[in-house]
C-alpha cells in the first residue's frame, strides 16, 4: 500500500476497488491511490492513528468517499472531515451507488465538494473515475499543505 | 285618612238626620240605636282613631239634640251616668268591631300570600315538569318528594309511583365511589356531581351523569336534596366507539407507517446493493471483452454482448422504478410553475435527440399553474418523448400540445400525436407499472414512463387519461385541480 498516494479511496466493495482503479490505471493514477475499507480507517488514516500512526504528514489532493461503509459510514466520515480545521479544506468526492435525495441532501449539508452517482454501465463508470482522478488529482489545484505531483 | 274622619263626621251626621226624622214623628228612644250602628260602621271602616271622634260627635250630637235642656251641651247631673254607660257601651263596640276588623285583615293577608305561594309553586313545578331534565327531590332520608315530567320519561315510573320511595332502592343506583365520600362532600360543600348507574322500570340500566344540590333551612339544619340526572348512555357509548376507532385508527396508521419505513428502506437497499452487483457484472464483462479482444469467435463475441446489453437495461430498470418510488414517497413542493416554460424546457431537451426527424410541432398556449416544477418536468418529458418515439415510422411526425379546458379550479393539458397509436381495448393497460404494448424491438422503454406520469398527476390531484386508436395516432390528456392555498 502506497503511503504517498493523493487520491484516498474509501470503499468497502473489492470489486469496486478493482474496477476503480482499473479505471484510473490507464491515467497512471492508480499508484497514487490509498484504499482503505472502512469508515473508520478512512479516519484512522486522516488523524494518524493506528495503522497509520507513522505515515507522510501530508494531506490527499482527494477524498473518494462511498457512503454505505462499515463501522464508521461515509456521512459520518464527512462530517469529521468538514468539521476539523486541519481537514476541512480537502476536497471530498462521494461515489455512491445511491440515487437517494436525502443522501445528497445530507452530503451537500455537509460541504460536499461533488456527489457522484456510480453508473450501471462500465464505460460511463471509467469515465466518470478517469474524469474524477484527472480533475482532483491532476488539474485541480490542491489546498495548502497536500501531498504534490511527483 | 281625611277620609276616614270624614266618614266618622257623615255618619254620626246621618244617624241624627234620621233620629231627629223619627224624633219628629213622635218616635221615641231610637236615637241611641242609630248612633251606636253609625259608631261601629266608623269603628268597622275606619279604625280607632275616627271611632273616638264618632263617639265624641255622637255624644255631643246625642246631648245637644236629644237630651233636655234641648239645644244645650250642657248635662244634668242625673243624666251623667246614662253618659258614661253609653260612652262605655260606644267604646266597646268600637273596640270589637276593631279587633274583629284587624283578625279579619291578617287572616285575608295570610290568605292571599298563601294563594300567591300556590301559584308561584304550581308555576314552578310546571316549569321543572317542561325540562328534559331529569329531576326530583328527596328528603334526607332518601325518600322521594318530587318526581317530575323528566324522570318519569327517563325512569319510567310515574310520580305517584315514586314519590314516597326511597330512591336509592327505586332506581337501584350503583355509585362510582361509597356512598359516604358522596354524603359527606354533600353535607361538606352542597354539592355532588358524578356519574351513576340507574335501573329503569323495565330494567335496563342507564348511565346518567348525576347533580345534587343540598337544600338547608334554618340554623344550617339539612332539609333535602335536588337531584338533576343526564342521560349519557348514549354519549357514552359513542365516546368508547370513538375511542376503538380511534384506536383502530393509530394502529392503522402505525401499521402502513412501518410499512412505508420498510418500503422505504426496501427502496434504499435496492438502489444500493442491488445497483453495485449490477455494475460489477457489467464492469467485469466489459473487461472481459477488452481482454479478449481477437480470441473469441463471432458467437462468443455475441454472447458478451448480451450479457453487457442485459446488464444495461436492467441498470435502466432499477433506476426507473426508483425514480417511480421515489416520486410516491417524495414530498412535493408546490409552486407557480409555468407551463408554457416548463415545455419549452422539455422541447430543448428533448429535440436534439430528434435532430435528424422531420418533426411538425404545434404547441399552444398553456397557463401558469400551482404544481411541484420537477415532478410537472419529468411528467411532461415522459409524455412528449413518448409522442416523439412513437411518431419514429412516420415521415412526417405531428406533436402538439396544448390546453383544451381552463377553469379556475382545473387545466387539461394534452400531447397528440400522429403515430402508431394504440387499440383502445387495452387503454386500462397503459398506465400500469412494466405495461408495455409494443415488443421492445420495435420500441424501447422500460414500460414505467406512464406509470410515472400518472403518478405525478395524481399526487397533483389530476386524472389522466388517453385515447388513441391503431395506427391513427394517440392523445393523452391529463388534468390539474387548483390546490388549497394557490394563488395564480
Amino acid at each position: 500500500m502506497s503511503t504517498l498516494g493523493r487520491i484516498l479511496l474509501v470503499e468497502d466493495d473489492p470489486k469496486d476497488v478493482e474496477l476503480t482503479l482499473t479505471a484510473l490505471e490507464e491515467y497512471n493514477l492508480a499508484n497514487e491511490v490509498v484504499v482503505v475499507r472502512d469508515g473508520e480507517e478512512a479516519l484512522d488514516y486522516l488523524f494518524y492513528r493506528g495503522n497509520f500512526l507513522r505515515r507522510a504528514g501530508e494531506n490527499p489532493a482527494v477524498l473518494l468517499l462511498d457512503l454505505k461503509l462499515p463501522k464508521v459510514n461515509g456521512l459520518e466520515v464527512l462530517q469529521e472531515v468538514k468539521s476539523n480545521d486541519q481537514l476541512k479544506m480537502i476536497p471530498v468526492v462521494v461515489l455512491t451507488s445511491s440515487h437517494e435525495e436525502k443522501d445528497m441532501v445530507a452530503s451537500y449539508k455537509l460541504g460536499v465538494n461533488a456527489y457522484v452517482v456510480k453508473p450501471v454501465d462500465f464505460h460511463e463508470f471509467v469515465n466518470a473515475i478517469k474524469e474524477l482522478g484527472v480533475f482532483w488529482a491532476v488539474i485541480n489545484e490542491p489546498p495548502p499543505g497536500s501531498i504534490k505531483k511527483h | 285618612m281625611m277620609g276616614r274622619y270624614l266618614l266618622a263626621v257623615v255618619s254620626i251626621g246621618l244617624a241624627t238626620g234620621a233620629a231627629l226624622l223619627v224624633d219628629h214623628f213622635h218616635v221615641r228612644d231610637v236615637a241611641v240605636p242609630l248612633f251606636l250602628f253609625a259608631l261601629s260602621l266608623t269603628a268597622w271602616y275606619g279604625g280607632a282613631g275616627p271611632a273616638a271622634a264618632a263617639l265624641i260627635l255622637a255624644v255631643g250630637s246625642f246631648d245637644y239634640f236629644f237630651v233636655e235642656p234641648f239645644y244645650s251641651l250642657n248635662i244634668s247631673a242625673s243624666d251623667l251616668p246614662y253618659f258614661l254607660i253609653f260612652a262605655a257601651f260606644a267604646v266597646l263596640v268600637t273596640w270589637f268591631s276593631s279587633v274583629r276588623r284587624k283578625a279579619e285583615a291578617d287572616l285575608r293577608q295570610a290568605r292571599d300570600k298563601l294563594e300567591i305561594e300556590v301559584v308561584e309553586r304550581t308555576q314552578q313545578a310546571s316549569l321543572l315538569n317542561l325540562t328534559h331534565d331529569t329531576i326530583f327531590v328527596r328528603d334526607m332520608n332518601d325518600v322521594i318528594t318530587y318526581w317530575n315530567r323528566g324522570a318519569q320519561e327517563l325512569y319510567g315510573w310515574s310520580s305517584r309511583e315514586a314519590v314516597g320511595q326511597r330512591s336509592h332502592d327505586l332506581l337501584r343506583t350503583v355509585f362510582p365511589v361509597p356512598i359516604e365520600t358522596i354524603k359527606a362532600e354533600l353535607l361538606n360543600t352542597g354539592r355532588w356531581e358524578g356519574e351513576v348507574r340507574h335501573t329503569k322500570s323495565d330494567g335496563t340500566e342507564v348511565l346518567v351523569s348525576s347533580r345534587w344540590a343540598l337544600q338547608r333551612g334554618e340554623s344550617n339544619r339539612s332539609l333535602a336534596i335536588l337531584e338533576t340526572n343526564n342521560d349519557i348512555s348514549e354519549r357514552k357509548r359513542r365516546e368508547l366507539e370513538v375511542g376503538t376507532l380511534n384506536e383502530a385508527l393509530g394502529q392503522r396508521t402505525a401499521e402502513l407507517e412501518s410499512i412505508n419505513k420498510e418500503l422505504e428502506a426496501f427502496a434504499y437497499s435496492v438502489s444500493h446493493d442491488l445497483r453495485a452487483p449490477l455494475r460489477h457484472m457489467s464492469g467485469y464483462t466489459q473487461l472481459l471483452k477488452k481482454s479478449t479482444a481477437g480470441l473469441l469467435n463471432e458467437k462468443s463475441q455475441r454472447y458478451v454482448a448480451m450479457i453487457l446489453e442485459s446488464s444495461g437495461k436492467m441498470g435502466n430498470l432499477i433506476d426507473d422504478l426508483l425514480a417511480f418510488s421515489r416520486i410516491g414517497r417524495a414530498e412535493t413542493h408546490k409552486t407557480t410553475v409555468s407551463l408554457d416554460q416548463l415545455v419549452q424546457e422539455v422541447l430543448a431537451e428533448i429535440r436534439p435527440d430528434a435532430a435528424n426527424r422531420d418533426i411538425e410541432w404545434k404547441i399552444g398556449t398553456l397557463p401558469t399553474w400551482y404544481g411541484d416544477r420537477s415532478m410537472l418536468r419529468l411528467a411532461l418529458i415522459n409524455l412528449i418523448a413518448n409522442a416523439v418515439k412513437f411518431t419514429r415510422t412516420r415521415a412526417q411526425a405531428e406533436i402538439e400540445i396544448g390546453c383544451v379546458e381552463q377553469n379556475p379550479n382545473q387545466v387539461v393539458v394534452f400531447v397528440r400525436d400522429n403515430g402508431v397509436g394504440f387499440d383502445m381495448k387495452y387503454v386500462n393497460k397503459l398506465f400500469g407499472v412494466f405495461q408495455r404494448l409494443h415488443p421492445v424491438e420495435t420500441f424501447e422503454g422500460t414500460g414505467i414512463g406512464l406509470a410515472t406520469v400518472q403518478r405525478i398527476v395524481h399526487r397533483h390531484g389530476g386524472r389522466v387519461w388517453a385515447d388513441g386508436e391503431v395506427d391513427r395516432g394517440a392523445t393523452f390528456y391529463f388534468s390539474l385541480s387548483k390546490s388549497q392555498g394557490a394563488n395564480s
